[in-house]
């Protein structure tokens, strides 16, 4: 046996590792609902501290799933799974899992979509890509956000839109080139986008590929997130 | 959507953690449901399930030591204790429900993914229970075997247009294949395809051809689905099942291999892939296989003392014939017959089987006082009634453990009298005969005789030579196989090509045949005649 062998393969321990601090993160979300529901906040502070505790959680929550999602990608053992199913459904199930998050957030979320449109994509990875970008709205946003849904020249165009101050010049320039030149200290590297952009590009028909675009302005006047599925 | 009556289901939660049976209980409370059941581990669930049929079962895959949700879904569906219309959904913190259970042999109704909140539960459960509604008459039928009625259902249902499109087209396209409307699934796959190149539909057409016996466009497509998509392991099984159909043992035996890599903890694909392998004479690739199918079985309800015992067979046949094998083969099948027969309850026929194979273990590792003991005490057992034939095919095995020749014959032909009949029975018997017993292995050495023949007719030594190896390696005791090639050896050195190995060659060919042939072979007199052409051609043979 040569040393390579030996030595740890840390891409994979910390896979694992991510794997049981998912277990955890789920476990202490699932907690904080119950004890949200049970003690509602009585005062403004204590709903600003129940606000924070439940964002930052949801978001570890869907940074390590992330993390899991993009180690498979890279060792290729992410099945894709695409199939016909209901918009509605995949996006109706994101808004019921971060229902209690808009709540403690005071925002106010709108779903638009045609109850019969269907659409081909893999329910759980697109499922994800709403969550993510979901649960950094609720971040940057003032009070709304609009998740809508509709056909444009034969993509299904998923839309998220928020009355916040709307992204940056640099990340509408070219979102998903600032993944390498991530600076770590900025406290964002980016990761969301990279997923969403990959997970777009697993979806192929024919010639077309799916890709993820940002816009500012919209019918909010904050930032718009697209995502685009063959 | 909410004509669902909550307060009638009943519904069962399954977590290692008590805080998140806890808060799905009072998500469910909150929904209505009364009938709420609670466990804490795999045994319990299965416990509950076999005391009362539940509607929806709420299962985490982790559910700590022991098994995971994944056997309980296994055992559920083996014992029977769900049925169509019961709802089992998969409760993971996994990121893609593929993940986890590409890996396995059965998949669940739905997966839901941590953390759960009771919107999200109860947009669930709606969307499920409605659809099982609409389903309810098409399962039924199917229950009551009435396909007729189960085929104009889905027929209607596969043409509307609505959220259940997609599943009526799927359940037909497999009830079409099951009773062998080639034609019309055909039909239906093929206008699924034009919508889009899903991967259902492909397999599914893929199915097709090779129903209709065109099992060269099969393979093709079924290459095609894999290479597109490596993950997609329903294609794997296809695709095996289609060399086995052509007949290719090592093709066969590589598409296993590859669902394997792709499923590794799906016991019944590591089962075929030992019995692949053990039919390729792949000892050591059996031998791995069937290691993992007993560390498997251990928690799976497709884990049996068969496996053991057959991990056992494998072990004795390799070390008595001396294949390279780790010498602690031996030994560690010992262990799993140990393990089994403090583990499993065994029918009285498996403790005779267990004890004759560990006889036979004991005979190959030198310990044949202890052997000779079992193999005595084993004639009092068959004495007291019937014995099955496996359980006489491993006495057998244990007498030519302990080199009784004539013992082992005496029961053989016993045999071979007992089941003149039955073929599969002769089958099995054909590898410790000289010449096959059963019509199907009679014809494959007649069919490689024959095309071998030809080609040492046409001096196409080497050719031939391939083609008699493959019969020798299925049929070792065959003494005609073994002269064919001695004689093809023969014509090869006559034809000028003389090389040591060569002679080497024929020699221990001539050594074999005389260890399977007397005076009285009808082969014999072949035999000498050939041993008087290699003395003529300057061969020197030993003994």
């Amino acid at each position: 046996m040569s040393d390579s062998e030996d030595k740890i393969d840390f891409a994979m321990v910390l896979a694992s590792s991510v794997h049981d601090m998912k277990n955890s993160v789920g476990m202490l979300l699932a907690s904080l609902e119950a004890v949200i529901e049970e003690m509602p906040p009585t005062n403004a502070r204590q709903a600003n501290l129940f606000n924070t505790l439940h964002y930052e959680s949801s978001r570890i929550n869907g940074e390590l799933i992330q993390l899991l999602t993009i180690y498979r990608m890279n060792s290729d053992f992410l099945p894709v799974s695409i199939d016909e199913h209901y918009v509605v459904d995949v996006l109706e199930e994101q808004v019921a899992r971060n229902s209690s998050l808009m709540e403690t957030g005071n925002i106010e979320l709108e779903l638009r979509c045609d109850e019969d449109l269907a659409w081909y994509y893999d329910l759980d990875l697109v499922g994800s890509v709403v969550h993510n970008v979901l649960v950094n709205c609720v971040r940057y946003t003032k009070s709304r956000l609009i998740l809508s849904a509709d056909i444009e020249d034969e993509f299904l165009h998923i839309r998220i839109q928020d009355n916040g101050p709307g992204y940056p010049d640099t990340m509408l320039r070219s979102p998903t080139d600032l993944v390498d030149k991530a600076d770590v200290n900025d406290g964002d590297t980016h990761l969301g986008l990279y997923f969403a952009e990959c997970i777009a590009k697993m979806h192929k028909q024919n010639e077309h590929k799916g890709y993820i675009k940002l816009e500012n302005g919209g019918e909010l006047g904050g930032g718009v997130f697209s995502l685009f599925i063959p | 959507m909410s004509q669902i009556n909550y307060q009638k289901l009943s519904v069962l939660v399954a977590d290692d953690f008590s805080s998140f049976r806890n808060t799905v209980n009072g998500m469910l409370l909150n929904l209505g449901v009364m009938h709420v059941d609670m466990a804490s581990n795999g045994d319990e669930t299965i416990a509950l399930c076999e005391g009362k049929s539940y509607d929806v079962i709420l299962c985490d895959y982790d559910l700590g030591h022991g098994r995971s949700g994944q056997h309980v879904l296994e055992e559920l569906r083996y014992k029977q204790l769900i049925n169509a219309n019961s709802l089992f959904l998969m409760v993971s913190a996994e990121a893609s429900r593929n993940i986890v259970m590409s890996a396995y042999d059965c998949e669940p109704n739905d997966y839901l993914m941590k953390p759960i909140t009771g919107r999200m539960l109860e947009q669930r459960i709606n969307r499920l229970l409605t659809q099982r509604k609409v389903f309810s008459e098409v399962n039924d039928a199917l229950k009551k075997e009435d396909f007729d009625s189960a085929m104009t259902q889905l027929v209607d249902m596969s043409v509307a247009t609505n959220r259940y499109t997609v599943m009526a087209q799927k359940m037909l396209g497999e009830l079409f294949l099951s009773l062998g409307e080639v034609n019309k699934a055909e039909k239906l796959y093929t206008k699924a395809l034009e919508v889009r190149q899903l991967d259902w539909a492909r397999l599914g057409l893929a199915r097709v051809k090779q129903l209709q016996g065109e099992l060269d466009t099969a393979g093709q497509w079924l290459d095609k689905i894999v290479q597109d998509n490596p993950l997609y392991l329903p294609a794997y099984d296809v695709l095996a099942d289609n060399w086995e159909k052509r007949g290719d043992g090592e093709q066969l035996q590589s598409a296993v291999e590859k669902a394997v890599t792709v499923s590794p903890m799906s016991i019944l694909r590591q089962k075929r892939l030992a019995k692949v392998a053990d039919d390729n004479q792949d000892v050591r690739s059996a031998l791995a296989a069937m290691r993992k199918t007993i560390k498997l079985g251990r928690l799976s309800c497709h884990g049996s003392s068969d496996d053991a015992f057959m991990f056992a067979r494998m072990a004795a046949r390799a070390v008595e014939s001396n294949v390279d094998v780790p010498h602690t083969v031996a030994g560690e099948a010992m262990e799993y017959l140990h393990d089994s027969q403090k583990q499993n309850e065994m029918s009285s026929e498996q403790r005779i089987q267990c004890n004759l194979l560990q006889g036979r273990v004991h005979a190959c590792t030198g310990r044949r006082d202890k052997a000779q003991q079992i193999l005595n005490d084993s004639f009092d057992l068959s004495d007291r009634g019937k014995i099955q034939f496996d359980t006489d095919l491993d006495r057998v095995g244990l007498m030519l453990g302990l080199n009784d020749k004539e013992q082992a014959n005496e029961l053989l032909e016993k045999l071979q009298r007992q089941y003149s009949g039955d073929q599969q029975a002769l089958q099995k018997l054909d590898v410790y005969l000289d010449e096959p017993a059963s019509d199907a292995n009679q014809e494959v050495v007649a069919s490689i005789n024959r095309e071998g023949i030809d080609l040492y007719a046409d001096e196409r030594y080497d050719e031939a030579l391939t083609c008699f190896e493959r019969a020798r390696k299925q049929f070792p005791k065959h003494a005609g196989i073994h002269l064919n090639i001695a004689q093809a050896l023969l014509g090869k050195v006559k034809a000028g090509d003389y090389a040591d190995d060569l002679e080497r060659e024929c020699s221990s060919v001539f050594e074999m045949v005389a260890s399977l042939v007397d005076k009285k072979h009808p082969q014999y007199s072949r035999y000498m005649r050939l041993r008087r052409k290699a003395v003529g051609l300057k061969i020197h043979i030993h003994s």
